[in-house]
């Protein structure tokens, strides 16, 4: 019995003492890993929240006072119409009206014309969240000083106009609407392309190929596409779908005269071709886990393969398949580079209406308005930057949703 | 895998069917001893002895009982079982014969003996010896010993016999002997009878070892008298 | 007593299964009796349920897998070249280790066999059939629409049942059925065995010897070869010959749990 001893008494405590310091001491470096984790995401809102809201110095270049006797917040459809026709040259008015007849413009559309023609407000300075928080009487000293005519105002950059604006050369009035449509698109094609083609192929790959030297390289190769840089894909969209398949891709083929390969539908199979891999790993991921004892079950009772797959595994598997396209997919939504290269506008006020439209996309807004001299854009640019976080979380929350759902079934 | 525990169990049963037999024996020689030297005393204890046997007997059966029960023996392993619930059975019976000869002891009370017994005692010896040596196969499970020892059944038939004739003629000589000569003839058929069932325990030996059910009866048995109605 | 020519529903003439260029499987002969129970048992590894899968050639899916040697259902060897193992999986059923419904209602599990195979007739029907059939009926007839994994395990194994009985196969094989199941629902599933060989040939392989006997006409005992790791059918005869005296060592020593 002697041969082998385990600690007694005094020893015991000790070392089960210095067991549990052990496991403490871990316990700390993963919540430290946590807090980190924690940090760098807040570090990021905050900063982008940032940018999105606070103090903004204006000026009216012509004061609302001189242009109409009653507050131009109260004028209704004709009167701004009538102002407008007033106030702008000749030339101005008919090139607007050209654009879009000018008494078919609702009130607000009207109202914002003539904030933005006639009486023009110049924005002189913007402050962040954090100064406009804390040094707000600091900045209120400034402003009496600097620009006495000027008006002090409390903004969130962020406001329902923001989505449904076009884009414009002003940032105060610039919006997301057309980039939020682009990136919509974007998706839309995307999984057109993806899902039905990379589904496709992961249940080949998972039910019908043998193990054989060919498919080990097809699929070995479909795991390193997966983490190719996406400007390599953006080279291969430019190549083949804005160059080589440019009269499909241009809508030339469907009688569409007025474009080039630079389209949506280019950067949404481009963006396709890029997430494909992503569907397929996840696909077949989640077939891999649908239990074979469910195939074997089909097949005990006569099924071929093709009714085995279709009645019990794919739907098994589409929760699973659901949630990793969905991933992908906002993969999609946060790509620039391909975009970049496949050429998305970067200054687009029409919203795509097919998918031979011109079109930008979010992170490409935000990429460009990052880029703008005045400190305004990079305001206009954190707001989008929300947008684009809103857009995401929406998509990961359906997948989510999906999931849950089609789970419960059974 | 070796069933080792099981296989213990089957060892112990073994050797406690070996006690069984060995007192099955004392019992029988002790009895015949008795009768010929008329000593009713011992032909008592030898009677009382007998629910030791008996006793003994339902003891192994539980044992066996807890082993199929708990232990599911299967092919040879159950064959063994099988006949040691068989062979602790005959041993019991056996223990009743000699019982038995103890009860005509006893039975005869003051009456003398018809004639000295010498074919008697001898029934008896052979028997007990091939009943021991019919134990010892069973338990070393030796094929040979038990195909052989049925064929020497035949010299206690021929004992037996010898004894019916002889008693024969005293009954023929004088007719008042009959009571007398009809006891001894009852002592020596009840050794037949344990000779007969030594071979049923060496059958079951064949039986454990080939899985074979063998007769191996001579045919002089079926001449056997009617089953006797003591007990 | 005339002596009755026995039926054999299926039989195997010289049957060898390779896995790749390994024989799991060599020189199995056996005269598999109509409506009667056939239990294969043998140590483990011993190609018990890789004998028992060729039946319905559910080997065909592991890629290099191989058969020699015959299967013989009404004299056609099921591994012919015009033989569609489709349809052999139609009038071979088959039962798993595992309970495997489909992830569908109890309704369903019956009726999907029973359509994929082209049935035709009054479906409410079938699967009330098929249910009674798997002694499942009384059980769940009131809620035929839920899903079939809110069953106990015994349950789902007899739903199993009921879905093979439904596309009505001649052989049912069992792959260790009751091996996942408590003593109770192991009962049950052999009870039920012996009302359905009434109707079905089974072949059963089991772990369990005492279940093998209880429930078998006969016992095939597979077991390995030393040298070559090929499994092989060392003794099949009468089931209550093979427990209480099989004429082989091996098996011997097998039913005895002696093996080792």
């Amino acid at each position: 019995m002697a041969k082998y001893t385990y600690p007694q008494s005094q020893d015991l405590q000790n070392f089960v003492n210095a067991r549990y310091r052990t496991a403490w001491v871990w316990q700390l470096v993963f919540l430290s890993a946590l807090l980190i984790a924690i940090l760098s995401l807040s570090a990021l809102l905050l900063n982008v929240a940032d940018g999105a809201f606070g103090y903004v110095v204006y000026e009216f270049k012509k004061d609302p006072a001189t242009v109409s006797e009653t507050p131009l917040a109260e004028l209704t459809q004709p009167q701004l119409l009538a102002l407008l026709q007033e106030n702008l040259s000749k030339g101005a008015y008919t090139k607007l009206d050209k654009e879009s007849p000018m008494e078919k413009r609702s009130r607000d559309e009207l109202y914002n014309l003539l904030i933005e023609r006639v009486i023009q407000i110049k924005i002189e300075k913007t402050y962040n969240l954090f100064d406009s928080l804390l040094h707000a009487d600091v900045i209120r000293a400034e402003v009496a000083e600097k620009y006495p005519d000027a008006t002090l105002e409390f903004r969130s950059w962020l406001t329902p106009a923001f989505l449904t604006t076009p884009m414009s050369s002003k940032a105060e009035f610039a919006g997301v609407r057309t980039a939020l449509l682009g990136s919509l698109w974007l998706v839309a094609i995307a999984v057109a392309l993806a899902l039905p083609v990379g589904v496709g192929a992961a249940i080949y790959l998972q039910e019908y190929a043998r193990k054989s030297f060919i498919n080990n390289i097809i699929q070995t190769n479909i795991n390193n596409l997966a983490g190719v840089p996406s400007i390599v894909y953006g080279m291969l969209g430019l190549a083949i779908f804005v160059r080589a398949m440019e009269a499909f891709t241009s809508g030339a083929i469907f009688g569409v005269t007025d474009s080039n390969g630079r389209t949506v539908l280019s950067a949404g199979l481009t963006m396709g071709i890029l997430v494909l891999p992503l569907v397929i790993i996840n696909a077949q991921e989640a077939i891999k886990a649908v239990p074979d004892s469910i195939r074997q079950a089909a097949f005990g009772v006569g099924a071929t393969r093709w009714q085995t797959v279709w009645h019990h595994v794919l739907p098994s598997a589409m929760p699973g398949i659901l949630t990793g396209s969905i991933l992908a997919m906002s993969r999609a939504v946060g790509e620039t580079a391909p975009l970049i290269i496949v050429g998305a506008s970067t200054f687009i006020s029409i919203d795509p209406a097919s998918p031979f439209s011109k079109f930008t996309a979010l992170p490409i807004q935000v990429y460009q308005w990052t880029a703008r001299a005045q400190a305004e854009f990079h305001n206009i640019a954190a707001a989008a930057i929300l947008v684009l976080l809103a857009l995401l979380l929406t998509l990961n929350a359906t997948a989510i949703f999906l999931r849950n759902r089609l789970q419960k079934r059974f | 895998m070796v069933r080792k525990t099981f296989e213990n169990e089957i060892q112990h049963l073994k050797d406690e069917i070996l006690v069984l037999g060995s007192m099955v024996e004392q019992a029988t020689l002790e009895a015949v001893e008795a009768l010929k030297k008329r000593d009713i005393r011992t032909s008592n204890r030898i009677i009382a002895d007998d629910r030791k046997i008996n006793q003994k007997r339902f003891t192994l059966e539980n044992q066996v009982m807890i082993l199929i029960a708990t232990q599911q023996p299967m092919a040879r392993d159950l064959r063994v079982i099988a006949s040691i619930l068989e062979v602790i059975s005959e041993l019991e019976r056996m223990g009743d014969y000699a019982k038995g000869i103890a009860v005509i002891n006893v039975r005869m009370g003051d009456n003398a003996l018809l004639k000295p017994l010498i074919d008697i005692p001898r029934m008896a010896e052979k028997g007990v010896d091939m009943l021991h040596r019919a134990l010892t196969a069973f338990v070393t499970e030796d094929l040979e010993t038990a195909r052989a020892l049925p064929g020497e059944d035949d010299e206690v038939d021929m004992l037996y016999e010898q004894v019916y004739r002889e008693l024969m003629t005293y009954v023929m000589a004088d007719a008042r002997t009959i009571e007398r000569a009809n006891w001894l003839l009852w002592a020596a058929h009840n050794l037949e009878r344990l000779a007969d069932r030594v071979t049923n325990i060496c059958e079951r030996t064949v039986f454990v070892v080939t899985g074979e059910y063998k007769e191996t009866r001579t045919s002089f048995d079926e001449l056997e008298t009617p089953e006797e109605a003591e007990e | 007593m005339q002596p009755e020519t026995p039926q054999y529903a299926i039989e195997t003439r010289d049957l060898s299964i390779f896995y790749g260029a390994f024989e799991a499987v060599k020189g199995v002969n056996l005269n598999i009796e109509k409506g009667k129970i056939t239990a294969i048992i043998g140590p483990s590894g011993c190609g018990k349920s890789t004998l028992l899968r060729a039946f319905n050639r559910m080997n065909d899916f592991v890629p290099t897998s191989r058969v020699k040697g015959e299967i013989l259902l009404h004299g056609v060897n099921l591994y012919g070249k015009e033989i569609d193992p489709v349809e052999v999986r139609r009038r071979l059923g088959m039962v798993f280790q595992k309970p495997n419904p489909f992830p569908k209602s109890i309704y369903e599990n019956i009726a999907w066999g029973a359509r994929i195979n082209g049935f035709r007739g009054n479906m409410d029907e079938l699967v009330e059939e098929s249910l009674r059939g798997a002694a499942l009926w009384d059980e769940v007839k009131d809620k035929l629409k839920q899903s079939a994994y809110a069953l106990s395990g015994g349950q789902q194994q007899r739903l199993c049942i009921a879905r093979t009985i439904a596309i009505q196969p001649e052989i049912i094989l069992m792959d260790e059925p009751a091996s996942a199941l408590d003593p109770i629902s192991t009962l049950r599933i052999e009870e039920l065995m012996q009302e359905l060989k009434k109707n079905y040939t089974i072949l059963i392989v089991t772990h369990n010897m005492q279940q093998a006997a209880r429930v078998s006409d006969y016992t095939a005992m597979m077991m390995l070869y030393e040298d070559t790791r090929s499994g092989t059918v060392i003794e099949f005869d009468k089931t209550d010959v093979i427990f209480t005296r099989p004429t082989d060592k091996r098996t011997e020593d097998y039913v005895t749990g002696r093996f080792g």
